[in-house]
């Protein structure tokens, strides 16, 4: 009989945790694993970046345009967010759909000046990545699959979005 | 309490109306400057607003003159704004308010006036046009973000928002949208029935 009740208390205590792991955070949806598809681009300050060349760290890859009104809102916590994991495994991408670098300094210039941005200047980048909308963010793991999607702008430096991001810090 | 009691005194007893008129006038400016932005950033646009325990719908009539200075301000050339304001926007907002995936098809949605269909401007009508013009590719990835999704699922909980373009109409017209639900589509219809849509300037009620 103690060992049934050991066992049923391992047993619940085991799924409470399974539970609370597979627990995303609203607005955050699992995806199917599938190969991320290729992201090179050069950023406002003409580096190259490639993000086969980031094979075993977590890859936080956003999609963005200026005219886009959730943007505005989101941008500054990437920016945020940024800051607070620069020294980690966790590595930004942060894209800018088929703007001008006119048109995204200005709008960069006034809400989240740190941060520079990967020019997708035809957008045809973007398009490969189908993304839900703009913006739209991918969570690629380390072995280069796309692993979780952000449904829409989602405050990324607070509560649960800082809680799911720090487990792959 | 204190603090914001103390707060409270010392606005109103280091400041003369003036002041605070001023004050309320900063304030006032500094909402304005935060209001968020919809895509085509037209917060005096009538707004129509459908909703039930489903969904949340509301849609945005844009002018002519709202269209064009869209596009202008993204660095359109002429003769592609010139086409673009040809046609009648309406910028859709959709939520999910349930707890189903809900489908939405563009082609599923109909635009009707006493029995006839009126047929929507799709991405391929687009395509037709920018090819025709030879339009760079960066704005025609900007014009296509900006219309509805042709076909998607939304989520539980999940906003969808674009531009639907149609011919021109000088009256108002109704609109039959069908949802598909469940993750198989096999779920029960839903449709929604909505009259008055129109196309603003265009519009003779």
């Amino acid at each position: 009989m103690k060992n049934i009740i050991l066992s049923s208390l391992i047993l619940l205590f085991s799924a409470n945790t399974f539970v609370v792991a597979e627990t995303l955070p609203k607005g955050i949806i699992r995806m199917d694993a599938r190969e991320a598809p290729a992201l090179v681009l050069n950023d406002m300050d003409g580096n190259q970046f490639d993000l086969s060349k980031l094979k075993g760290h977590w890859v936080f890859v956003h999609f963005w345009a200026s005219w886009c009104g959730p943007c505005r809102k989101e941008m500054p916590t990437i920016q945020a967010t940024l800051h607070d994991y620069q020294d980690s495994r966790l590595k930004f991408a942060v894209v800018n759909t088929a703007e001008t670098e006119d048109a995204v300094f200005s709008f960069l210039g006034s809400i989240a000046s740190d941060i520079v941005p990967l020019m997708d200047t035809d957008g045809l980048v973007t398009e490969r990545w189908q993304p839900r909308g703009l913006p739209s963010t991918f969570l690629v793991d380390p072995e280069g699959k796309l692993r979780y999607q952000a449904l829409g702008g989602r405050a990324w430096n607070k509560g649960i979005y800082k809680k799911f991001l720090n487990q792959f810090k | 309490m204190t603090i914001s009691l103390f707060k409270k005194r010392y606005f109103y007893s280091t400041c003369s109306i003036g002041d605070i008129v001023l004050r309320l006038l900063a304030l006032l400016v500094l909402l304005l400057l935060l209001l968020p932005a919809t895509p085509l950033m037209a917060a005096e646009n009538k707004k129509d607003v459908y909703e039930d325990e489903d969904i949340y719908l509301r849609f945005i009539y844009r002018s002519a003159e709202q269209v064009a200075a869209f596009y202008e301000g993204r660095g359109f050339p002429k003769a592609a704004i010139a086409r673009a304001v040809q046609s009648c926007y309406v910028t859709v907002i959709l939520k999910n308010k349930s707890d189903d995936l809900l489908w939405f098809e563009l082609d599923n949605w109909l635009f009707h006036k006493n029995g006839k269909m009126i047929p929507r401007y799709k991405q391929t009508y687009w395509n037709k046009q920018w090819d025709e013009m030879q339009l760079k590719q960066a704005y025609r990835s900007t014009f296509g973000w900006t219309l509805f999704p042709e076909t998607r699922d939304a989520r539980p909980g999940e906003s969808v928002s674009g531009n639907i373009t149609l011919p021109m109409q000088m009256h108002p017209f109704s609109l039959t949208l069908n949802f598909a639900r469940d993750e198989n589509k096999k779920g029960k219809m839903k449709t929604v029935q909505l009259n008055d849509i129109y196309c603003k300037d265009a519009v003779q009620k």
